[in-house]
């Protein structure tokens, strides 16, 4: 997006939502997290650290708040009455949730986070100028800040591992925003490939990397603009809708409805990309 | 007196100021007609003896050591631009897997130097050219599909929108910005929609992610 192209169009960026009025025609990238299949190991995690050049801060920034883990498990405790507490751990994967009315879009003051057509929600690092309105005002609380130059001060990658580094992400230096970008490195080769050929990507032709890690296979992802795709059915078979208002309409009935589909603060109007399922069993251990 | 030389130290302060300003800003990028440096290759690779147009005078006699070029088609030697984000440097057994047939310019200084490569099982080391920032990502494959593949256009055509028309120099040289604005500029024209095509714009990409990364 030049600069002319946004200042002349930027109605029509900041209404890339599921409006009826800009459908996506190819491509919406979505996913779905069954939560019962989640075992919380962490892998989602190391994954991502390992795809997308994450800098591993150390215990005592971890403390500060500063860790940069664009994929968490966030862990929660029910403790209500229970004969072991342990019994009450309650976890969630937890990463950028690529809503369709971003709260951090509308507030960055350099556009450096903007929507893609294929409903994205983009971080450009060379853009930003670190102002954090976007992690202010991001409700997930899914965006992270280089508090520091992790490549060459706090050497976090020492002389050979630079070797590990994917060279299809930048590696983020001081004073900008990151985030997770659905490994958008991953779905642009698949892209590529699949233009070549002259068709869209297969369901199943691209995995997130955490998709990929995960052992018990709870992350789903794909194209929700095709009907026949794993993400597609479960959206549907769930009841979820993309442009749901304040709450899915299943939700709505009298007494609830039986469907484990959500999707997280729906009543804040963001859209998110991400449905989670709901855990069936009481407890994860 | 006195006047004139307050107006005098005003002058030199000035001219000191501005002299201070210009060796504190970076050294520019490009040059005012966009041409990159010029960049010492191990070897002076002729690309128009290889790719230039052919001369009318040379098909008359073979034995006669030819002036013109040889019309190789660019994908000859960089053989992954049409199926690869990088277009890729020919290793350098594609050099010799002609030249060993060439004895004409066996003796010439240049494949000398090439077959001490050869010899000595080293690669050539040569040195980048075009290149883009760490954060850019920019596909060759798209562009040589689309270009060449599906609208038609001659190979060095299409190559030279970005490389400029390398058939007449010997060692590639940067012909054009190969900035944002520069790259923008053209994203933003109307093309032609090509039948294969399942977008319904005429423009190029307009949208961060799919250069910046």
């Amino acid at each position: 997006m030049s600069v002319s192209n946004m200042l002349e169009n930027w109605s029509k960026f900041r209404h890339m939502h599921p409006v009826d009025d800009a459908p996506y025609t190819e491509y919406k990238w979505a996913m779905s997290i069954d939560l019962d299949a989640c075992s919380g190991c962490n892998a989602c995690s190391v994954a991502c650290y390992a795809e997308n050049n994450l800098a591993v801060v150390g215990k005592e920034k971890y403390n500060a708040g500063q860790e940069m883990h664009w994929m968490r498990i966030e862990r929660y405790w029910d403790e209500d009455g229970r004969e072991f507490p342990d019994q009450g751990a309650q976890f969630i994967p937890m990463m950028c949730q690529h809503c369709e009315a971003a709260p951090c879009e509308t507030v960055c003051p350099v556009g450096a986070t903007n929507h893609t057509a294929d409903g994205l929600n983009s971080q450009v690092y060379n853009r930003c100028i670190g102002s954090r309105y976007c992690s202010a005002n991001c409700p997930f609380k899914v965006r992270y800040f280089n508090w520091y130059d992790y490549p060459t001060t706090n050497n976090v990658w020492p002389d050979e591992m630079t070797q590990q580094l994917n060279p299809d992400v930048t590696v983020r230096g001081k004073g900008v925003m990151e985030k997770c970008t659905f490994c958008v490195q991953r779905l642009e080769r698949a892209k590529n490939n699949a233009r070549t050929e002259g068709r869209l990507v297969h369901d199943g032709e691209v995995q997130t990397a955490c998709q990929q890690a995960c052992p018990t296979s709870a992350i789903s992802f794909g194209n929700l603009v095709e009907p026949e795709s794993k993400v597609a059915k479960q959206w549907a078979h769930q009841q979820v809708e993309l442009a749901a208002k304040d709450a899915q309409a299943k939700d709505e009935q009298e007494g609830g409805s039986d469907l484990r589909g959500y999707r997280i603060f729906e009543e804040l109007r963001a859209y998110p990309s991400v449905m989670y399922l709901e855990r069936v069993r009481e407890s994860a251990i | 007196m006195h006047r004139f030389l307050s107006l005098f130290i005003l002058l030199v302060g000035l001219f000191a100021n501005a002299a201070s300003h210009a060796a504190d800003a970076p050294p520019s990028i490009t040059t005012a007609d966009d041409l990159g440096p010029v960049v010492e290759q191990p070897i002076e690779f002729p690309h128009n003896r290889h790719a230039g147009n052919r001369d009318p005078a040379d098909a008359a006699d073979p034995s006669v050591p030819a002036k013109g070029g040889m019309e190789i088609n660019c994908m000859y030697c960089h053989t992954y631009a049409r199926r690869s984000m990088v277009s890729g440097i020919p290793p350098l057994r594609k050099c010799i897997g002609c030249h060993q047939n060439l004895p004409s310019v066996r003796d010439t200084p240049r494949i000398q130097k090439l077959f001490e490569y050869w010899d000595a099982k080293k690669a050539i080391p040569w040195k980048k050219v075009h290149d883009l920032p760490d954060f850019v990502r920019f596909n060759h494959e798209r562009h040589i599909q689309r270009f060449i593949f599906t609208q038609g256009k001659p190979v060095q055509e299409a190559c030279g929108y970005c490389h400029g028309d390398i058939k007449t120099m010997t060692v590639a040289r940067r012909q054009k910005a190969l900035s944002m604005g520069w790259c923008v500029s053209c994203h933003e024209k109307d093309h032609p929609v090509d039948a294969a095509a399942t977008k319904t714009t005429t423009h190029g990409p307009n949208d961060c992610w799919q250069c910046h990364k």
